[in-house]
């Protein structure tokens, strides 16, 4: 052990109180950092894991023709990036894109949707739905659909085709349940009638509230639509790289392709928000600590101002003696930071268990966290870099304290 | 003085304080101190005394003049390397003894061996059990420092100022914050040690007894040495000692 960390500890250790202050100041700015990220985080992730799960990581949808403009100069007012395209509504040559699309490794699966909007109607309720008109089994490997089913059996759908699939807070609207029969009036103006073999529940407000899963070759008939497909929904192995994909996939297949951030960018940045929020609340916290840590180092500067006078005599250095100081703020940070980990470990397993009913954006009946490393890093880091800054003023402080003048003043 | 030259300056000279409060504190003074050799600077209250000690103690920068100690020239050296020469090659007593409050005697006397760095904790330990042994505090190693009384806590001093055996011993008024009895106790220790270990003492002192039993008396006035005599030729000395 070191001279000034011995000397450090000892500092340190007789003056409990003022340790005592300091380390609660970091463990509990560590602690509730860790903690308002879990939950910011937690709900932003269960989100992110829903649509994902319902609607795809990536849809393929709308193919378009560039719009070649020749020699043309552009007039000054318009901007030359937009509108050059001509849209064509659905998916052409659907079989072959899925082909060349499952040769990227990234692509886990993916299945044909046809989309369409109608209107379900069951004893004298009516609402407007969104049909999605699926292969059962393609839709089974690039969704989590199977694992969202919370009444009825997703076999009863795949075995009838007369059957769908409801949202369950279309079926709370329509008062129906597994079983019952509901009835879906076409564009052409008939009314279809369809059994209800599952509800489920994927999480995101807006999808159990307007979604119908029908088979796709019925809601091709029921839509009238002369395509196979609207857009393509992807499983990916790697959502966070779906932007990329995207991008690729447009110029490929020439067709209009969206990864999940841009679907969800509008939600994304209200999470965004909440989390960025959270953590500058937070880190003032942290910041009040290193005011506390640094009082109470100045404090400890200001009463040791003898014992660094003589320590100086003795031939300890400037640089031993700011060390002393240092390594009392290291104690605090290292000791502050791994007691505020472990708080806020147990803090935030203590708010997970926390009952919260909410059935708006998404469906959740207690406190969502995340466990992520980079919390406790991130928290450590910022504890760390704080009373770094809070020891290293009283530390130069007193490294340059002349002990002249303190053992000049004491022996006149 | 005939003997080895441990610590020597020349020409020293310090003004303290800025402007209109501006002190011409020391005035050229060149001292010589032999190793195993007692030299006391008697003088009155704010003649440069303790100035000069500081300076020779490398704790404070003369404005011009140079400070040999061990043979080199120390006067310009930078900041570390006069922490090391403090560490290595002096010892510091001061008046008020300025023991480290949080820790034991032994362990204050381990501190400047702590910083010196060439042995072990066992042997750190052993080395301060023995130079405490030798101020008759033995049985006192594991008392903290506050728990002591006067007179210990000035022995535990001369025990901290030998821990590194440095060359040159400065003491600012030793035993000024101690009783009769107390002072010569410490007093006759300090010169037994520094004789028989061939150090070099340099002592500040108002006390005529102390003075009378080192083997040079320096006196200042002013800033300057206006005299320097060997034991037995002080019939001169008028200063208030």
């Amino acid at each position: 052990m070191t001279a000034p960390l011995y000397i450090a500890l000892r500092f340190a250790t007789h003056r409990k109180r003022a340790l005592l202050l300091s380390l609660v100041g970091v463990v509990f700015g560590v602690a509730i950092f860790i903690c308002t990220q879990a939950q910011t985080q937690g709900f932003a992730q269960y989100f992110i894991n829903s649509t994902i799960g319902s609607s795809g990581a990536m849809v393929l949808r709308t193919k378009f023709q560039p719009r070649y403009e020749g020699l043309a100069v552009a007039a000054k007012n318009t901007t030359g990036a937009t509108n050059r395209r001509n849209y064509f509504e659905g998916v052409s040559n659907v079989s072959e894109i899925m082909r060349v699309s499952r040769q990227f490794s990234n692509v886990v699966a993916c299945a044909p949707v046809l989309r369409g909007n109608v209107s379900a109607r069951a004893g004298f309720e009516n609402a407007s739905v969104e049909i999605y008109g699926i292969d059962p089994a393609s839709q089974l490997k690039a969704t989590d659909l199977a694992t969202q089913i919370i009444a009825g059996k997703f076999d009863d759908f795949s075995n009838n085709t007369s059957a769908v699939i409801i949202g369950y807070k279309l079926a709370d609207f329509l008062n129906v349940g597994a079983g019952d029969a509901i009835q879906i009036l076409s564009p052409g103006g008939e009314y279809w009638r369809f059994t209800v073999a599952a509800i489920a529940r994927s999480g995101v407000g807006t999808v159990d509230l307007n979604r119908v899963y029908a088979h796709a070759r019925v809601a091709q008939r029921l839509l009238k639509k002369p395509y196979q497909a609207s857009m393509i929904i992807y499983k990916l192995r790697n959502p966070s790289r779906a932007p990329e994909l995207a991008n690729h996939f447009e110029e490929l297949f020439q067709h209009r392709t969206e990864s999940w951030q841009e679907r969800e960018e509008g939600n994304l940045q209200i999470f965004f928000t909440l989390q960025v929020s959270a953590a500058i609340t937070v880190s003032l916290i942290i910041l009040l600590a290193g005011f506390g840590i640094f009082n109470v180092l100045t404090m400890s500067v200001l009463s040791k101002v003898r014992e660094i006078a003589i320590l100086r005599s003795m031939g300890y250095r400037r640089i031993d003696i700011s060390s002393i100081f240092l390594w009392q703020g290291a104690l605090i940070a290292g000791v502050g930071s791994l007691l505020g980990c472990v708080l806020g470990a147990v803090l935030t397993w203590g708010i997970s268990k926390v009952p919260i009913h909410i059935r708006g954006l998404l469906y959740t009946n207690h406190f969502l966290v995340v466990w992520d490393w980079r919390h406790y890093f991130w928290a450590t880091l910022l504890a760390v870099v704080a009373v770094f800054i809070a020891s290293y003023v009283p530390s130069q402080r007193a490294a340059h304290l002349q002990p002249v003048d303190t053992l000049r003043g004491s022996s006149l | 003085m005939n003997g080895e030259v441990s610590l020597s300056c020349r020409d020293l000279e310090r003004y303290l304080g800025k402007e209109e409060e501006r002190v011409h504190a020391l005035r050229g003074v060149s001292l010589d101190i032999e190793a195993g050799s007692l030299h006391a600077v008697v003088g009155p209250s704010g003649c440069g005394k303790s100035t000069l000690l500081y300076i020779l103690g490398l704790l404070d920068q003369p404005d011009a003049g140079s400070i040999i100690i061990a043979s080199e020239n120390v006067s310009d050296l930078p900041d570390q390397e006069w922490s090391r020469r403090r560490n290595e090659l002096i010892g510091f007593i001061f008046q008020f003894h300025f023991l480290m409050e949080d820790f034991t005697a032994e362990e204050n006397v381990m501190m400047p061996m702590r910083r010196l760095g060439h042995l072990s904790e066992s042997e750190m330990r052993d080395r301060a059990a023995a130079l405490l042994h030798d101020v008759d505090l033995g049985d006192k190693l594991r008392r903290e420092s506050r728990h002591l009384s006067g007179g210990e806590q000035q022995r535990v001093a001369i025990a901290r100022a030998l821990a590194n055996d440095p060359q040159v011993i400065l003491a600012d008024e030793p035993t000024g914050n101690l009783d009769t009895r107390n002072s010569e106790r410490a007093f006759a220790l300090l010169a037994d040690l520094v004789r028989q270990r061939r150090k070099a003492l340099l002592l500040v002192t108002h006390n005529r007894f102390i003075a009378d039993a080192c083997d040079w008396v320096h006196e200042m006035q002013d800033g300057r040495i206006i005299g320097s005599h060997p034991r037995g030729q002080r019939g001169s000395i008028t200063t208030n000692v």
